[in-house]
């Protein structure tokens, strides 16, 4: 199982995130390059076989954009819509095979993070914004390592049991 | 532990308004902390194993109290040092962890990690109760080291049939809200008395880590 809607929402959590820092405008030229590109791929036909390759795509995308909110100077304008363009390939890759589309339903609104990021930014609390953003990170590195796994010993009893 | 400071930390006496912002905050965090922390194993770890998905994930850190108690301490340990470790320890501990995580995962065999877990409970709660100043470097190689051994033993458990990555998202998730838990009852600090309440708590979470310690000496 590939976590549904969770990936490409966690990936437009993140570039929320990284976006909250820039100029409103610029956050939402950044939205823009993300729906409409997330919403042509998602159309595309992707061959089955590149499902591994936009899976580990999207989770190192998430620790990007993560990454890239703690950069002291955030993200430039360029630097904004080349995100958003990685974002929404990547998006629009894990919603293509799936069966749903209404994943990208789920998926993109997650990207508004950017307007709470910023408007918590702008109390002095950028700090919180850089907490979530190291737990996205975390999570991100987590999934990504779980497609290299072998075998993972989930079915045994564990440390309590 | 020779450089542990046993002497009071200097009194500090914010403005009335900020006290009671603080005790606000304060009454919250240990309403959480008492919900998290009443969380019963019998009704929570059924998560593990295959069913696995993000509401097993988040519950797995609540239900071990070795685990609990030492997140809650790391983000405790972080408001006793101030900035900026009190937002610093919260992000290496997931990042560590999750290193210790994916080598579980992968089955590289760790020695003791019972033990390493049970020991982390003792030295974060010794560091609380002794107000320990530990350096920027130190406090980041204490956290971790014992993020790796919490993350081993948590990524040998990952289910991989059900949903891994909503499992992930929710272990990840859980144990950041433990750390913001273990901060807010921090918060203690700015209260009359608030100190020792919070050594007292360390001093508590030590000694919970002896029997953990006692426990793992028994496996």
């Amino acid at each position: 199982m590939r976590g549904g809607a969770l990936p490409p929402a966690f990936l437009c959590v993140s570039l929320g995130l990284a976006l909250a820092p820039a100029e409103r405008r610029l956050g939402m030229v950044g939205v823009l390059v993300l729906a409409t590109t997330a919403t042509v791929i998602a159309v595309v036909p992707i061959p089955r076989g590149w499902t591994d390759t936009a899976f580990l795509a999207c989770w190192l995308s998430v620790a990007l954009n993560s990454a890239i909110v703690h950069l002291p100077r955030g993200l430039g304008r360029s630097g904004a819509v080349v995100s958003s363009l990685n974002a929404g390939v990547w998006t629009g890759a894990m919603i293509a095979p799936a069966t749903s589309r209404l994943d990208l339903v789920i998926a993109l609104p997650c990207c508004l993070s950017m307007f709470l990021a910023a408007w918590i930014c702008k109390r002095h609390g950028s700090i919180a914004v850089k907490v979530v953003s190291s737990w996205l990170i975390a999570i991100a590195v987590l999934a990504a390592a779980l497609q290299f796994l072998p075998v993972t010993p989930g079915y045994l009893p564990d440390h309590i049991e | 532990m020779g450089n542990l400071s046993v002497g009071m930390p200097p009194t500090i006496h914010p403005p009335r308004r900020m006290l009671q912002r603080h005790r606000v905050a304060c009454y919250l965090a240990i309403a959480l902390a008492g919900s998290l922390a009443s969380v019963t194993p019998a009704a929570a770890h059924v998560g593990t194993g295959l069913p696995g998905g993000i509401v097993s994930g988040f519950e797995h850190p609540f239900v071990g109290l070795d685990h609990l108690l030492a997140m809650m301490a790391v983000g405790l340990w972080g408001a006793f040092l101030g900035r900026p470790l009190i937002y610093a320890l919260p992000v290496t501990f997931p990042l560590l962890m999750v290193v210790g995580a994916a080598l579980g995962m992968f089955g590289l065999h760790a020695p003791s990690v019972e033990m390493g877990v049970a020991v982390s409970v003792v030295i974060l709660g010794l560091c609380i109760a002794f107000a320990f100043r530990a350096s920027v470097w130190a406090a980041y190689t204490i956290v971790a080291l014992f993020a790796l051994f919490h993350g081993y033993s948590h990524g040998v458990e990952l289910p991989s049939a059900a949903d891994p990555v909503g499992y992930s998202a929710g272990f990840v998730l859980a144990t950041g809200l433990l750390h913001l838990s273990g901060i807010g009852v921090g918060l203690l600090n700015g209260l009359r008395h608030g100190v020792w309440a919070t050594r007292g708590l360390g001093a508590i979470v030590a000694l919970s880590g002896c029997w953990f310690v006692y426990r793992a000496l028994g496996q």
